[in-house]
């Protein structure tokens, strides 16, 4: 155990005051730069279990564990989601009024870097995700293959331990699918860190080294 | 890239409700500007006036709405051994043409005030005579020189002089015969106040303890009437007072408003944005960074309302200047304080507007906005 960086205990979540139990008890572990897959059908809970391990939110019982400390209490969940881990979305969530390279300075308010700085980071970030030529677009004049990669380079903006995607490519064509799991195992596997990514498609989990399925809120195998 | 940008990429997403709202707060600020410059100009002219005249105490009314004091005072207070001149002045506003609203002073022939006016043209009217002496300004505006004849509430006077006085409202001010003046307002017997000359105090008296003692002694003799230091009867007549109340209160309201601008456009904006504050605070935001663009945005509103305001104010307070109607009280330059409290003002209004709708903002879960549509 001394590995694990990341822990679920007999974690639930209810939504709508318990008449949704989006999560029945999940234990799970994931260690220092490990890939892991979450796969499940439709409504099982994949999306709540990534959010939950990302600190957005907080379960209704059990707790989750960040290298033995629990999010639940004392932990500085803020600080927790800026500067541990990294979340990239299957609809991007850029900031249309932003461009790239402004975009990916966001998560870079909460830190101590001056002006320069930032955009001398960002600037490397979107190079790392191979956009450097697209660093003043605007998130309306990129592709969606770049979009997303846009959106890699913003996740990875404070050198987040942790990256957490859900379902990645779930907006993508095969041909950029493909890139773009490129890109994220191999950001993985260059900086180490873990990677847990949802997917509902077979071929992405197969390039995990652990899958984990979901049903119904619980993990079926 | 800087935090204030993104806070203003924000506002010019929607540039027509961002430039309503500017108006909105212009128009507030505006008036603010335009309405207390106003008041406080006219104030500094009264405090011009009442320096200029010699006026060391003013004795009127203790009562605010009843403001008249009986002739027979003058008599006593002259007989006061400190007393150098009491000299008796009725104030009035009045329509001396449609367009032409002015001042209206009524003095003695002989009071010491007439000393303090320079003659430009022709000579100091009699007592007890329809004559009367205009303020160059006003005279101008009237188009009226010494010699012609001019109708003040339907009666008929003889314009004997024009002068040059200390301040902008002797400028655009008449002067008549105090019985004239009695007559015409119905006044007789009664004047608005005293204005009292001092003799020089004893050796080694201050000015502030002579003063001090003449006006404990006058209202000890006069139980009813009040003495008032020529500088605060200037800045608390009813004029002024009435003057400050209605420009502030009208600009209250109009930065009232102008709030409801802001806070309206930045709800709305908030709430429009329940997605990407979602994904702020996702992305390790914490709710106070929320907090903060949300406010930045609203007192950007509120200062650049308020630069267009207080432009806006100032030509307002120009083109008042400029018309025959308020020239008498308005000199068309602003005190420089007024532009600066004008602009404070305007932030800080846009800070509490923005503050409920910052709230709320701040207070979004991540994971709900995120899901929201
Ligand atoms: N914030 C929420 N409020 C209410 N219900 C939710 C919320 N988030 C998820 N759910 C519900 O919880 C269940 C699991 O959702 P989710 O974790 O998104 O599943 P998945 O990602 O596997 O499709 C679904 O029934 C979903 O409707
Ligand atoms: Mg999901």
């Amino acid at each position: 155990m001394s590995d694990c960086l990341l822990e679920g205990k007999n974690v639930t979540k209810h939504y709508d005051e318990g008449r949704i139990q989006a999560l029945r008890g999940v234990d799970l572990a994931v260690n220092a730069s490990e890939f892991v897959a979450i796969t499940g059908p439709s409504g099982s809970g994949k999306s709540t279990l990534l959010q939950l391990l990302g600190g957005l939110d907080q379960p209704t019982s059990g707790e989750i564990l960040f290298r033995g400390h629990s999010l639940a209490n004392s932990f500085d969940l803020d600080s927790y989601r800026s500067r541990r881990v990294g979340f990239v979305f299957q609809a991007f969530h850029l900031l249309p009024t932003l461009r790239a390279l402004e975009n990916v300075q966001i998560p870079m308010f909460e830190t101590k870097l001056g002006l320069r700085e930032r955009e001398a980071k960002a600037a490397e970030l979107l190079r790392e995700v191979g956009l450097e030529h697209r660093l003043q677009q605007y998130p309306n004049q990129l592709s969606a293959g770049e979009r997303q990669r846009t959106a890699i380079a913003r996740s990875l903006a404070n050198d987040p331990e942790i990256l957490l995607a859900d379902e990645p490519t779930g907006n993508l064509d095969s041909e950029n699918s493909a890139k773009i799991m490129a890109l994220l195992t191999g950001i993985q596997a260059k900086r180490n860190m873990v990677l847990v990514i949802v997917t509902h498609e077979s071929a992405i989990a197969q390039l995990a080294q652990r899958t984990i399925h979901i049903r119904d809120g619980r993990i079926s195998s | 890239m800087s935090f204030i940008r993104i806070a203003l990429k924000n506002l010019l997403r929607r540039r027509l409700r961002t430039v309503l709202t500017l108006c909105g707060v212009g128009v507030g600020i505006a008036a603010f500007v335009a309405l207390v410059g106003f008041s406080r100009s006219f104030e500094d002219q009264w405090a011009k006036l009442y320096e200029s005249s010699g006026t060391d105490i003013a004795v009127v009314q203790k009562t605010f709405l009843n403001t008249f004091v009986d002739e027979s005072v003058g008599e006593k207070l002259r007989s006061l051994p400190f007393v150098a001149a009491a000299d008796p002045v009725i104030v009035n506003l009045m329509d001396l043409t449609p367009e032409v609203n002015a001042l209206v002073y009524g003095w003695p022939a002989n009071s010491f005030e007439m000393d303090t006016l320079t003659l430009l043209q022709g000579r100091r009217f009699h007592d007890d005579q329809p004559e009367v002496m205009l303020g160059e300004v006003l005279a101008e505006n009237l188009g009226k020189k010494p010699g012609e004849e001019m109708d003040i509430q339907g009666a008929p006077f003889q314009v004997v002089g024009v002068f040059r006085g200390g301040s902008a409202l002797e400028a655009g001010a008449a002067v008549l015969p105090l019985r004239e003046l009695q007559k015409l307002s119905d006044l007789g017997g009664k004047v608005t106040a005293f204005h009292v000359h001092l003799r020089n105090g004893a050796e080694g008296e201050s000015d502030q303890q002579r003063m001090q003692k003449a006006r404990a002694e006058i209202e000890a003799a006069f139980p009813g009437l009040k003495a008032l230091p020529a500088s605060v009867r200037a800045r608390n007549n009813q004029l002024v007072v009435l003057a400050r109340s209605m420009a502030w209160g009208t600009s209250v309201i109009a930065l009232f408003i102008g709030a409801l601008g802001i806070a309206n456009t930045m709800a709305m904006s908030v709430f429009e944005r329940t997605k990407e504050i979602g994904v702020l605070r996702a992305l390790g935001w914490r709710r106070s960074r929320v907090m903060k663009l949300i406010l930045i945005e609203a007192a950007i509103l509120g200062l650049v309302g308020g630069c267009f305001g207080v432009v806006g104010g100032w030509l307002t307070l120009r083109i008042l200047a400029g018309l025959p109607f308020t020239a008498s009280f308005v000199t068309g330059s602003i005190p420089p304080l007024i532009c600066g409290e004008g602009l404070g003002i305007s932030v800080v209004v846009g800070l509490l507007a923005g503050f409920l709708p910052a709230q709320r903002g701040a207070r979004l879960s991540p994971v709900e906005a995120l899901r929201y549509e």
